[in-house]
């Protein structure tokens, strides 16, 4: 039959052994683009994002579940359509989730903690490693971009939260300073002096959300679920037209 | 041709090392960056006071002072209407630390109300933390317009063979150190979540090809595993399964770690409120000032400004300094740098009208740029400080049209 001719041929393209295209390319590509996926990843973020990644008591219920996920799914997205259209391999969010994870931490460390000195625990950077791996496992299991857009992208949101509440919860602990009762970590935003970043630039708490009893944060978790649809699909935009079609033009078939 | 190239190599470093080594060390905060209108006529700094110079890690000192808002605020800053406000200090990042703030005698951990022609009156306990000679200035952030600067000063911090810590009580009892609490478990956390990513990495590209995938993804449809044909196969599937729950119960077990651990917790506080008015603010006013007139002396480096001061009070009142932007000019000593010469008097009579001329050679005028030749504001402003024989102080905001000599 036709259809298996075709299965077989391609069963034996897949490995097919080349004279000149070896694992060292494989190898020379995940290496090299690591640090371009990283920092672009890491500069949308700051883009969008950057005081509430910088700071501990940035982290806010309201605007960080918001914000952050669309900021950092963007560049994830549009890696996830060009590793599932290039190779089939579910990677895309996850390999900028390590790559932005190892760039955000070199930053961190020399350039808050060896050249300004802040403590480390002040200016953590956040991961966002465990919701990418959900986001490529549902690319896996629908094959669908659209249906990884709507139910990866949400629980992607959902995922980031809960992986970057865990290592912030010590730092809501209340204290007591200043005859008032703060978090530890508003304690850290102001003690560690930020000459040019005056507290009343925090953009959090802006509001109290009652008409929804008080549960501020899982309304911010819905909204924020629903804004990184629309950056997810903005990651595809660039996957798909400032990426591969542009490669496209020059390439026999895509 | 490579020793032509070897030359233009060697001038390169050579420029290179010139520029590296004549360049000064930065002490300063860019103060004299902002236009000299910036710095006059928005925040008065009266009486800025360090208590020590050098302190060891762990050590306090105390930044004490009053700013008041003034009255002549330009209307293109804040909209005019400054009301949100930020006493700080103004360090190479955080190698000191504020430990304590109080304006106008309360506590103020943060953001405070303000309006214009108040006066705060500040306090600030900073602790060393970074062994070092660091410049440091008290600072009035307002909301709209930006930080405004006061009065600097070098502060050494010397090393505690202590160490150092910077201990707070949490209300739930116990005191931590802020400098690493809770670090490792930030990155054990961090990490564990890393290693399952790079595992999930790892698991896609090392025992699989990735280039020439290309060759078979480019013939079959986009929303396909390709299990056909061994791109994806069950055992990814089953594995991949496998990955996810393993994810899962991290996280679950993250969450029933730090809800045990940390079982007490708020949300970040957003503080905010009016300070009292200071004890200066609810003296009777007794100084009055006209417009004035301003000229500069680039020759002797002199600013005279001439200004109608009415005493409306009921004692004689003296004039004892005159402050302009973080610059102090004391009254009574000699002409010369830091000092204020009144004529005909400094002392205005009970009723009367006096057309006193403030003179000021000092060089600082100039060196940091305060006087606004070249800018669209051609004003001098600043406070003059008053004081009655019985104690009584006023702080009165004076500004002067300064006509400069094109020659």
């Amino acid at each position: 039959m036709a259809t298996d001719a075709k299965t077989l041929e391609l069963r034996q393209l897949l490995n097919k052994q080349y004279k000149y295209i070896d694992r060292k390319w494989d190898a020379v590509f995940w290496i090299t683009a690591a640090f371009v996926v990283g920092a672009a990843a890491d500069i949308t973020k700051q883009l969008f994002a950057g005081d509430w990644d910088f700071w501990t008591d940035w982290k806010d219920r309201q605007w960080w579940p918001i914000i952050t996920p669309f900021a950092i799914i963007i560049i994830g997205s549009a890696l996830q359509y060009i590793q599932w259209l290039a190779w089939r391999f579910p990677t895309g969010m996850t390999y900028t989730a390590v790559c932005m994870f190892v760039c955000t931490l070199i930053g961190r460390w020399i350039q808050w903690g060896a050249f300004v000195y802040y403590p480390m625990n002040f200016v953590w950077p956040a991961t966002m490693v465990a919701a990418a791996i959900f986001a490529d496992w549902v690319l896996l299991k629908t094959k669908s971009f659209v249906l990884t857009s709507i139910i990866g992208s949400m629980v992607f949101a959902f995922t980031w939260w809960v992986s970057n509440y865990i290592p912030l919860a010590p730092y809501l602990q209340p204290a007591e300073w200043m005859d008032r009762v703060v978090t530890v970590a508003d304690i850290q935003g102001i003690e560690y002096v930020r000459s040019q970043t005056p507290e009343y630039l925090r953009i959090i708490e802006h509001g109290s959300l009652r008409t929804f009893l008080g549960e501020t944060q899982y309304v911010s978790l819905v909204f924020g679920a629903t804004v990184a649809v629309a950056g997810y699909w903005v990651g595809q935009f660039i996957g798909r037209a400032l990426a591969i079609w542009p490669i496209g033009r020059f390439m026999k078939k895509w | 041709m490579l020793r032509r190239y070897r030359r233009y190599l060697w001038a390169a470093l050579v420029a290179g090392a010139l520029v590296v080594s004549s360049a000064l060390p930065a002490h300063a905060h860019g103060e004299r960056a902002q236009e000299a209108f910036l710095r006059m006529r928005t925040i008065g700094w009266v009486d800025v006071n360090f208590s020590r110079d050098t302190v060891k890690q762990g050590e306090t000192f105390t930044i004490t002072g009053t700013a008041k808002i003034l009255d002549a605020w330009p209307t293109n800053l804040a909209k005019g209407n400054p009301n949100t406000g930020y006493i700080g200090v103004i360090a190479p990042g955080p190698v000191v630390i504020l430990k304590e703030r109080t304006i106008n005698g309360v506590s103020a951990p943060s953001r405070i109300d303000i309006q214009k022609g108040r006066i705060y009156e500040f306090s600030l306990t900073i602790a060393g933390r970074r062994p070092g000679r660091w410049h440091v200035h008290p600072s009035f952030s307002v909301k709209g317009a930006g930080t405004l600067l006061g009065p600097g000063q070098f502060i050494t911090v010397q090393e505690n063979p202590a160490g150092f810590t910077n201990d707070v009580k949490l209300v739930s009892g116990g005191t931590v150190n802020l400098e690493n609490y809770q670090l490792p478990f930030v990155w054990i956390w961090l990490i564990i979540t890393f290693l399952i990513g790079m595992a999930w990495m790892i698991y896609w590209t090392v025992p699989k090809r990735t280039v020439t995938n290309l060759a078979v993804t480019s013939q079959i449809p986009l929303n396909t595993d390709g299990m056909a044909y061994g791109l994806i196969t069950k055992k990814d599937h089953r594995n991949m399964n496998w990955f996810a729950i393993g994810t899962a119960l991290l996280l679950v077990a993250g969450w029933v770690y730090q809800a045990a651990a940390f079982d007490t917790k708020m949300p970040l506080q957003v503080i905010q409120f009016a300070p009292p008015q200071p004890a200066i603010a609810e003296e009777p006013v007794f100084a009055k000032a006209g417009l004035g007139q301003a000229s500069y002396d680039k020759a002797t480096k002199t600013m005279t400004m001439d200004i109608d001061i009415t005493n409306t009070g009921t004692t004689p009142m003296e004039l004892k300094q005159f402050n302009s932007a973080y610059l102090k000019f004391v009254a009574g000593g000699t002409a010369g740098p830091g000092a204020v010469t009144a004529s005909p008097q400094a002392t205005v009579e009970p009723g009367a009208t006096t057309k006193l001329t403030l003179a000021m050679q000092d060089p600082v005028w100039e060196s940091e740029l305060l006087v606004p030749i070249g800018e669209s504001q051609l004003l001098v402003t600043g406070i003059m400080v008053f004081e009655t024989s019985d104690g009584k102080r006023n702080l009165t905001e004076v500004e002067a049209n300064l006509k400069p000599r094109f020659q």
